[in-house]
């Protein structure tokens, strides 16, 4: 069996799964949407004289893609587990199937997830007028984005899901990026925060997906954003895979 | 009978395998296998020889190191020590080739409840690598052969625990393995459940010359299928033999006596052996059981030593040796087996 081909098979289960399970897609996508709408309604109106931001909306939209993503990652993460728990991880173990492959398939789910979930934030982002100052060569560049951070921050909740089996700790892992966010240029640029904030913030590499994305929203072609944005996500995706497999051989032994 | 039978079950297997050379090699082959988790010692030191097309039952209740062996024997588990070959493969250097000629049905039916009964097979069978009509037509006729075919679009987790098993079952055979390992297939089903599942397996065996190694802890189980059988206690095999064999070595008749009185237990062991005849007497379960031949005339004698002993006797019972006389004598214990909360099962 190729790995890609294993990739894809279950890529397209854990899809299937999805779809036959809407209310957790809901509760996926409501969530980040909800914060969105919070925070563009209570500082927004102030973002431009106190942070020099006139498009605060367009330059929410990230969150919500992050978000959102960490969202599908943890429910994924429960995913594996229930898999485990119920015997059919062994079952998938004991075909001739690269086992990298098979947990990179419900990690790829993830990212398609991401991809659509995205689709749905940037839609409600220009129903808001955010604008897409880089078209949609732009959205395309973001999607892909979107799929690369989607799997490579499943990454960590399918290494915690292994090593421990435990949902609790699948759960818990999800919450992994809101310090995060929280610790980086989510809410407001870098310029306005605490000196140890600002060092914090540099050293995020969420700040640096965040500023890629933005950039594609609200400022216009950037190839040094873009890059840094890309390189964050490598070295997540390198971090995260190391985890998983790590994990797995473990699981596996 | 039973040469002749496998013999017939070799040639069906060396067809299916192409395996010019099988009659000199075994299905399963185990040396020292020994399996540790931290201080337990799950498995402790089990050597297999098994024969193409035969059905062996492993047999042991839980806790025994059953499914601890045969989790090694599909590649699940590394072993701590012990080497291992299924159908001449070494289970770590060959681990793959390993899973791609075997076919494994785990304790727990091990399945995803939103996929369908045919989707789970269908996506069985792609990471088996079968493609186009033949894929297809294999999970239809698997999905006929366990009596799933008005259920097959349905939800897995719609199916009863019976039917469960029954596509756990087929997707073990999705890829027409020539070995399959069953980790008791029947435990937590009903009685009817139950005997579909042994008209299944006999049929793999009797038509279809495939290897069945089984694991149960029921005594009816072992008795109807097995052609070969092990038992397994605290991670070591105890005895070996066909079910026959195993309880022809009793040699004699089995009589039970009850004792109500807790502390007459022992001295109506001591007075049931010297009575002629007797060959031997153990105690189990508030019980003595007493080897003797030709028990129907002997129980009279021992009821009447222990009656003149001054013992009260309960129930009195004779039988012919069971596996579970062959448990207790190679165990001291009687088998005990733990079943889930309910049964369940059903033919819906």
């Amino acid at each position: 069996m190729q790995p890609l081909a294993t990739v894809y098979f279950l890529t397209v289960r854990s899809l299937r799964e999805a779809v036959r399970n809407p209310a957790q897609e809901v509760g996926n996508i409501f969530v980040p949407l909800f914060f969105f709408a919070v925070t563009v309604g209570s500082i927004g109106s102030i973002a431009a004289d106190a942070f020099g931001i006139d498009n605060f909306t367009g330059f929410q939209v990230p969150v919500a893609i992050l978000s959102a993503a960490s969202s599908i990652s943890a429910s994924a993460g429960l995913g594996t587990i229930t898999d485990i728990q119920r015997g059919y991880f062994d079952k998938l173990l004991l075909t001739p199937a690269p086992r990298s492959a098979i947990v990179l398939g419900r990690i790829a789910a993830d990212g398609v997830r991401a991809v659509i979930i995205t689709g749905v934030i940037v839609v409600v982002g220009l129903i808001f007028r955010t604008g897409f100052d880089t078209g949609v060569f732009g959205v395309i560049v973001l999607l892909a984005g979107s799929f690369f951070f989607g799997t490579a921050y499943s990454g960590f909740n399918a290494a915690v899901a292994l090593r421990t089996g435990s949902p609790q700790a699948a759960a818990a892992g999800g919450l992994l990026l809101f310090p995060l966010i929280f610790l980086s240029t989510a809410f407001a640029p870098k310029e306005v925060f605490a000196d140890w904030l600002q060092v914090l913030a540099t050293i995020n590499p969420i700040t640096y997906i965040l500023e890629a994305q933005r950039s594609l929203i609200i400022e216009g072609w950037n190839g040094l954003d873009l890059l840094r944005g890309a390189a964050a996500i490598v070295g997540f995706g390198i971090a995260s895979f190391t985890l998983t497999f790590l994990a797995l051989r473990w699981r596996t032994s | 009978m039973r040469l002749v039978k496998t013999r017939h079950n070799i040639s069906k297997f060396a067809e299916r395998t192409q395996c010019p050379t099988l009659d000199s090699v075994s299905a399963i082959w185990a040396k020292g296998l020994v399996k540790h988790f931290d201080e337990v010692r799950a498995v402790d030191g089990i050597d297999l020889d098994i024969a193409p097309g035969t059905i062996f039952g492993f047999l042991g209740q839980n806790g025994s190191g059953k499914t601890t062996t045969i989790r090694m024997l599909t590649t699940l588990l590394r072993p701590t020590a012990g080497s291992a070959r299924v159908d001449g493969l070494d289970i770590l250097d060959d681990a793959r080739a390993v899973r791609r000629r075997i076919g494994v049905a785990l304790q727990e039916a091990g399945l995803d409840d939103i996929q369908t009964g045919r989707e789970l097979l269908t996506l069985q069978a792609r990471l088996f690598g079968m493609g186009g009509n033949a894929r297809r037509q294999r999970v239809d006729e698997l999905l006929t052969v366990v009596d799933l075919e008005d259920a097959a679009d349905r939800a897995i987790g719609t199916y009863s625990g019976g039917m469960k098993r029954r596509l756990d079952l087929a997707a073990a055979l999705v890829h027409r393995p020539g070995i399959i390992f069953l980790d008791e297939p029947t435990t937590g089903l009903d009685p009817v459940s139950r005997e579909a599942i042994w008209r299944y397996v006999n049929r793999l065996s009797v038509e279809d010359g495939i290897t069945v190694f089984l694991t149960t802890q029921y005594l009816e189980e072992a008795d109807r299928l097995a052609h070969d059988l092990a038992i397994i206690d605290e991670g070591r095999i105890i005895a070996r033999g066909s079910p026959a064999e195993m309880k022809a070595s009793i040699g004699t008749d089995v009589v039970t006596v009850e004792v109500p009185a807790a502390d007459g237990l022992g001295r109506a062991a001591e007075v049931a052996a010297g009575v002629a005849g007797v060959e031997r007497v153990q105690i189990a379960d508030g019980a003595a059981v007493v080897y003797v031949p030709d028990g129907a005339r002997a129980v009279a004698r021992i009821v009447l030593a222990l009656d003149d002993a001054g013992i009260e006797v309960g129930d009195v019972g004779i039988s012919r040796p069971s596996l579970d006389d062959v448990f207790l004598e190679a165990t001291g214990h009687h088998l005990r087996v733990e079943e889930p909360a309910a049964a369940e099962g059903g033919a819906a």
